[in-house]
C-alpha cells in the first residue's frame, strides 16, 4: 500500500448531503477472474432512477456483500444480476452486465435460462405450498434435469445435503415445506436453489426473518457454498456482511461508493460515507 | 486541527463511551509521563521518599489499565464498534497496555533510585539519566498529544526520535562500561544506573509502540515492525 | 394531588387526579363498548330471526305437498271397457279409456249415484293421471287384462286438500267441495280406505295442470342441465380471463378500461342480460328458444363479471413471495401461473363460482326473455330439450289458482334451497380441500 490516501476521518462528515459520490467506487471494484462483471449500469423505475453508473465485478467463487442504508439501490442491483427485475413495471436496466462474458440483457440470453444459471433466495423464506421433496425437485424437474425418479432422489439428497438440512428432514420429505421452522425454510429455499446446480446464488437479505442461531447456520452454509457456488448477497447487518463476505460492496443512494476487501472495509473503509455508515454516524 | 469525529453517532451513549475510554487512557497517560518525571528526579536527587511514591503510585496505574480495559471490552461487546471506532478501542487497549509497562518500568527506575540511596551515589552516569529520560518523556508526551489530537504527522515525527534514543542508550552503555572496567568497585552501583537507563529506554520503546497505536487509529494501517525511512 | 392545571381542564376536573379522570373516562368508555356490541348482536338477531321466519313460513306451508292423499279401489281391467283386443299392439294400448275403469270401479264402490252431475262428481275424486299408472301396469303385466286388482290410486287435488286439512283447528278447507263428495270421503275415511302416502309423483314428474300430478323433476333438471351448461361456459372463461387480466396483461389504458366494463357488468340488471341473450343467440345464432342451451348461454354471461372479479381477487391473493421462488428457480411465467397460482387461488376461485352458480340458479328474469317460461310437462332429457327451471317453476306454480299449487309453490321453493345448501356445501367441502398454507 503505497498511496495513503488522505486520512480520511480528518474531515467532517456532519453533513452527508454536501459529500460528493466519486465518479468510480473507490476500492477494488474489479477482480481479474470474475464470474460476473456489471459496467455502467443504471437501472430506472419509471422515471425514478435507483442505480446510477455502478462498475463492479463479482469474483469466481467469492462471497460478496452488498451493504448499505434502506433504499440505497442494492436490492434493486441484485434483482438486476438474474433479470427478476423484468417482472416490475417500468424497471429499464441499461449497461452491460456479463456472466462469463455473455451479455445478459440481450435477446440471445433468455430469461429463464439465466435464472437456472443464476439462482435466488429470498428475504422472505419461501417455499412452495408443496412436500419438502417437491420444493427440492420443482427446479430439476422443470428443466428436466433427472430423467429418473433415482436421479431426482439424489439430486434432492445432495441438495438438501449441501443446505445442512437433510439429516434434520430425512424422514419427513413428504410432509409440507411450509411447516418447518423459520430457519429450515430458508435452508429448504437454498436446497431449493443449489437443486439445479447454478453457477451464482443472490441472496437478498436471506437472515432478515431468522433468530441469531438459524442466521448462524445459514452463514455456516454460506462459508460451505462459496467453495463451489459464487455468492452476492445484500445485508442490512454489517455484523453479518462482515463474518461472511469476501468483498464488502458499499452503495448509498443508488451510488456504489466503495468495494474493498471485507477486513479493509470493516477496520478503514476508504471512503467517508462508508466510515459513516459502518460506524453509525448518519442522522 | 479536526478531530476523530467521535460525537456524531446516531448512540449518544455511543459517543459518551468512546470518550470516555479515550479521556481515561490520557489521564492515565498523564498519570504515567509524572510517574516518569518523578522516578528520574528520585533517582537524580536520591530522594528516596519520592522513590517510595512513585512505587505506591504504580498500583493506581495497574488498576486504572484494569478498568479502561473492562470498559473496552464491554463496548465491543455491546457496540460491536467498526472502523474508526473499532481502531479507536483496539488502539486504546494497546496504549494503555504500553502505558503500563511504562508505569512498571519507572517502577524498576525507583528502585534503583531506592538502592543507590542506600549504596551510595554511583560515580557517574547521571547525566545519561537526566539526558535520555527527558528524551523519553518528551517522547511519551508528544504521542499521548498525538493521540489526543489523532495526528499521525506527529506521531510519525515522534517515532524517529526513538532512533536517537536507542543510539544515546548504546553510547551511555558503552560508557558506563569503560567505567566499570577502569573502577571495579563502582560495578554495582553502576549497574543499578544501567538498570535504570535500560527502563528509559524501554519507555522509549513504549512511547513509539504509542505513537504506532495512533497512526493505525488516524489512517488504519499499521507500521509496526516496517522500517521507518 | 397531580398538578394538571391547563386551560382546557374544566374547574370540576381541578379537584380529581388524573388517575380519577382517567378512571371516569373508562367507565364510559365500556359502556359505549358495551352498547357497540349490543347492536351487533341486535342486527344478527333481526337477521336470524328474519330468517328463521322465512323458513318456518315456507316448511309449514309445503311439507304437505311431500305427502300426497291415495284412495283405495278395485280395478278391473276390462277389456270391453278398454276397448282393447291385442294388448302388443300400441295404438290400441294408447287410445285405451284407462280413465273408463277407473270410472266403472268408483261407480261399484259407490252404488246407487245416479244423474249426470253426481256420475261427473263421483269421477272426478280420483285424478285424471290415474288411468295412466293403469296402462303403465297392464303393459307390464299382459295376465292383469280382464282380472281385477286393490290398488291404491292418487285422488283429486281437491279431495286432497279437503283430506289434508280435515284434521287442522280451522276444520276441513271445503272450497269447491260438494257436501255429497264430503260424505263419500267420510265414508271411504271409515272404511280405511283413504291415506297419505309419500308423493313420489312430485320428484319424478314434470309440470302438469292437475296439482296432483305436477312435480318438480322437470324443472329440476332443467336448472341442472342449465347450470352445466353455465358452469362449463362460465368457469373456464372467467378464470382465463382473470388470469390473463392479472398475470399477463399490461397495465394501461385498455385493461383499465376493461377491468372497469367488468366491474359494471356486474352490476347491469339481469334483465338485460334476458334481452341480449334474445338477441344474439334466438334471433342471431338461431339457438332454439326454451332449451337449457340458451338458458345456460345467457345465464354464463350473468356469471362471468362475478367470476372474473372474484377470480382476480383470489389471484391476487397469493402471496408475490410464491411467484418470485417460481420465477427464481427458473420458472416461466406460464409455469409460475400453472404450477403455483392456480392451484393456490384455486379455492378462491371455486368460491366465486359457486357463488356465481347459486345467483344463477335463483336467476329467474333473463330465462322470462328467452322462453323458459313456458309450460312444459315433458322432463327434459339433454340441453336441447324444452325445459324451464326452478325459480320459474316456482313463479308459475305461485301464479296457478288452484288451491293445491300453493303447498307445491312452497315445496318447490324448498327444492330450491336444498339445491342451493348442497352447493354451499360442495363449495365449503372444495375449498377445505384445496386449501393450502403458505
Amino acid at each position: 500500500m503505497t498511496n495513503v490516501p488522505e486520512p480520511l476521518l480528518k474531515r467532517g462528515v456532519t453533513a452527508m448531503d454536501n459529500v460528493q459520490y466519486p465518479d468510480q467506487a473507490v476500492g477494488e471494484p474489479f477482480a481479474n477472474d470474475h464470474k460476473m462483471s456489471l459496467r455502467n449500469v443504471n437501472v430506472f423505475y419509471g422515471d425514478k432512477q435507483a442505480i446510477f453508473d455502478v462498475n463492479i465485478d463479482i469474483a469466481r467463487n467469492e462471497v460478496i456483500a452488498m451493504i448499505g442504508p434502506s433504499g440505497c439501490g442494492k436490492s434493486t442491483l441484485l434483482r438486476s444480476i438474474n433479470r427478476m427485475n423484468d417482472t416490475v413495471e417500468g424497471c429499464v436496466v441499461s449497461g452491460e452486465l456479463t456472466l462469463d462474458g455473455e451479455d445478459i440483457y440481450t435477446t440471445k440470453m433468455d430469461p429463464v435460462a439465466l435464472r437456472a444459471r443464476v439462482g435466488m433466495v429470498f428475504q422472505k423464506p419461501n417455499p412452495f405450498p408443496k412436500t419438502i421433496y417437491d420444493n427440492v425437485a420443482y427446479g430439476p424437474r422443470l428443466h428436466g434435469l433427472a430423467s429418473r425418479r433415482a436421479e431426482l432422489d439424489e439430486i434432492v439428497e445432495t441438495s438438501l445435503t449441501r443446505a445442512g438440512l437433510w439429516n434434520e428432514v430425512k424422514d419427513r420429505l413428504d410432509q409440507p415445506g411450509t411447516g418447518l421452522s423459520g430457519g429450515q425454510q430458508q435452508r429448504l429455499c437454498i436446497a431449493r436453489a443449489i437443486a439445479i446446480s447454478p453457477e451464482m446464488i443472490l441472496m437478498d437479505e436471506p437472515c432478515s426473518s431468522l433468530d441469531p442461531i438459524a442466521t448462524a447456520k445459514i452463514e455456516e452454509l454460506i462459508a460451505e457454498l462459496s467453495q463451489n457456488y459464487t455468492i452476492a448477497i445484500v445485508t442490512h447487518s454489517m455484523q453479518q456482511a462482515a463474518r461472511v463476505s469476501h468483498r464488502t460492496a458499499y452503495f448509498h443512494l443508488g451510488h456504489l461508493i466503495e468495494v474493498n476487501e471485507t477486513e479493509k472495509v470493516f477496520t478503514a473503509p476508504e471512503h467517508e460515507l462508508t466510515e459513516a455508515y459502518i460506524t453509525g454516524r448518519f442522522g | 486541527m479536526d478531530k476523530l469525529q467521535l460525537d456524531q453517532h446516531i448512540s449518544k451513549q455511543f459517543n459518551e463511551d468512546l470518550e470516555d475510554i479515550k479521556t481515561s487512557m490520557l489521564e492515565m497517560g498523564g498519570l504515567v509521563e509524572k510517574q516518569v518525571g518523578d522516578a528520574i528526579k528520585a533517582l537524580e536527587d536520591a530522594d528516596s521518599g519520592l522513590a517510595e511514591r512513585v512505587i505506591e503510585v504504580e498500583s493506581r496505574i495497574d488498576d486504572m489499565e484494569m478498568d479502561i480495559d473492562e470498559t473496552c471490552t464491554t463496548l465491543i461487546a455491546r457496540r460491536q464498534p467498526a472502523a474508526s471506532d473499532l481502531r479507536l478501542v483496539m488502539a486504546v487497549t494497546k496504549t494503555i497496555r504500553d502505558l503500563e509497562r511504562i508505569g512498571d518500568e519507572a517502577q524498576k527506575v525507583a528502585k534503583m533510585a531506592i538502592k543507590l540511596s542506600e549504596e551510595g551515589v554511583a560515580p557517574r552516569g547521571y547525566t545519561e539519566v537526566r539526558h535520555i529520560g527527558n528524551c523519553v518523556r518528551k517522547m511519551l508526551n508528544d504521542s499521548l498529544d498525538a493521540f489526543s489530537r489523532f495526528d499521525a504527522e506527529a506521531a510519525i515525527a515522534t517515532m524517529k526520535e526513538d532512533r536517537q534514543v536507542d543510539m544515546d542508550y548504546k553510547s551511555a552503555l558503552r560508557e558506563m562500561i569503560t567505567y566499570m572496567m577502569e573502577d571495579p568497585r563502582s560495578i554495582s552501583r553502576s549497574m543499578n544506573i544501567l538498570w535504570a537507563l535500560k527502563s528509559l529506554e524501554r519507555v522509549g520503546d513504549h512511547a513509539k509502540n504509542i505513537c504506532e497505536q495512533v497512526v493505525y487509529l488516524v489512517q488504519g494501517r499499521d507500521i509496526r515492525r516496517k522500517k521507518q525511512s | 394531588m397531580t398538578d394538571l392545571k391547563n386551560g382546557s381542564v374544566k374547574q370540576a376536573n381541578l379537584n380529581l387526579s388524573r388517575t380519577e379522570i382517567i378512571e371516569r373516562s373508562l367507565a364510559k368508555r365500556y359502556r359505549a363498548e358495551k352498547r357497540f356490541r349490543c347492536y351487533g348482536i341486535m342486527a344478527i338477531v333481526f337477521g336470524l330471526m328474519c330468517v328463521a321466519l322465512l323458513f318456518t313460513d315456507i316448511i309449514s306451508k309445503g311439507y304437505k305437498a311431500f305427502a300426497q292423499t291415495y284412495i283405495q279401489l278395485e280395478v278391473t281391467y276390462d277389456a270391453n271397457i278398454l276397448g282393447i283386443t291385442d294388448l302388443n299392439d300400441p295404438q290400441q294400448v294408447a287410445l285405451g279409456d284407462f280413465q273408463g275403469i277407473v270410472k266403472q270401479a268408483l261407480k261399484n264402490r259407490f252404488e246407487g249415484v245416479s244423474g249426470r252431475k253426481a256420475k261427473r262428481e263421483l269421477y272426478g275424486v280420483i285424478s285424471n293421471g290415474a288411468g295412466y299408472r293403469l296402462r303403465d301396469r297392464l303393459v307390464a303385466n299382459h295376465q292383469l287384462l280382464n282380472q281385477s286388482e286393490t290398488l291404491w290410486l292418487v285422488a283429486d287435488d281437491d279431495i286432497d286438500t279437503y283430506y289434508k286439512s280435515m284434521g287442522s283447528d280451522a276444520g276441513p278447507f271445503v272450497g269447491r267441495m260438494s257436501e255429497q263428495r264430503q260424505g263419500w270421503i267420510e265414508q271411504l275415511t271409515e272404511a280405511d280406505e283413504v291415506e297419505l302416502r309419500f308423493n313420489r309423483n312430485f320428484f319424478v314428474q314434470g309440470d302438469s295442470r292437475e296439482p296432483e300430478l305436477a312435480g318438480i323433476r322437470g324443472a329440476a333438471m332443467g336448472s341442472l342441465f342449465t347450470l352445466i351448461i353455465t358452469i362449463l361456459l362460465s368457469f373456464p372463461i372467467g378464470v382465463a380471463a382473470a388470469v390473463y387480466l392479472e398475470e399477463f396483461a399490461p397495465r394501461n389504458r385498455w385493461t383499465d378500461l376493461i377491468e372497469v366494463n367488468i366491474n359494471n357488468l356486474a352490476a347491469v340488471p339481469s334483465i338485460i342480460f334476458g334481452l341480449l341473450g334474445l338477441a344474439i343467440f334466438i334471433n342471431f345464432f338461431h339457438v332454439p328458444r326454451s332449451v337449457p342451451l340458451v338458458g345456460g348461454l345467457v345465464l354464463t354471461l350473468m356469471t362471468l363479471p362475478t367470476i372474473i372479479i372474484s377470480s382476480r381477487a383470489a389471484i391476487k391473493a397469493v402471496p408475490p413471495s410464491i411467484r418470485e421462488a417460481a420465477i427464481g428457480v427458473g420458472a416461466s411465467p406460464m409455469q409460475v401461473v400453472l404450477h403455483h397460482v392456480l392451484p393456490l387461488a384455486m379455492p378462491g376461485m371455486m368460491t366465486g363460482a359457486i357463488i356465481g352458480m347459486a345467483q344463477a340458479l335463483g336467476e329467474t328474469a333473463p330465462l322470462l326473455m328467452i322462453g323458459m317460461v313456458a309450460f312444459i310437462v315433458d322432463v327434459p332429457g339433454g340441453f336441447t330439450d324444452p325445459s324451464t327451471v326452478l325459480p320459474v317453476q316456482i313463479f308459475l306454480w305461485a301464479d296457478s289458482p288452484e288451491r293445491a299449487f300453493m303447498e307445491k309453490t312452497s315445496a318447490a321453493i324448498m327444492v330450491l334451497l336444498a339445491f342451493l345448501i348442497v352447493m354451499n356445501t360442495l363449495a365449503v367441502i372444495l375449498r377445505k380441500k384445496m386449501e393450502r398454507r403458505w
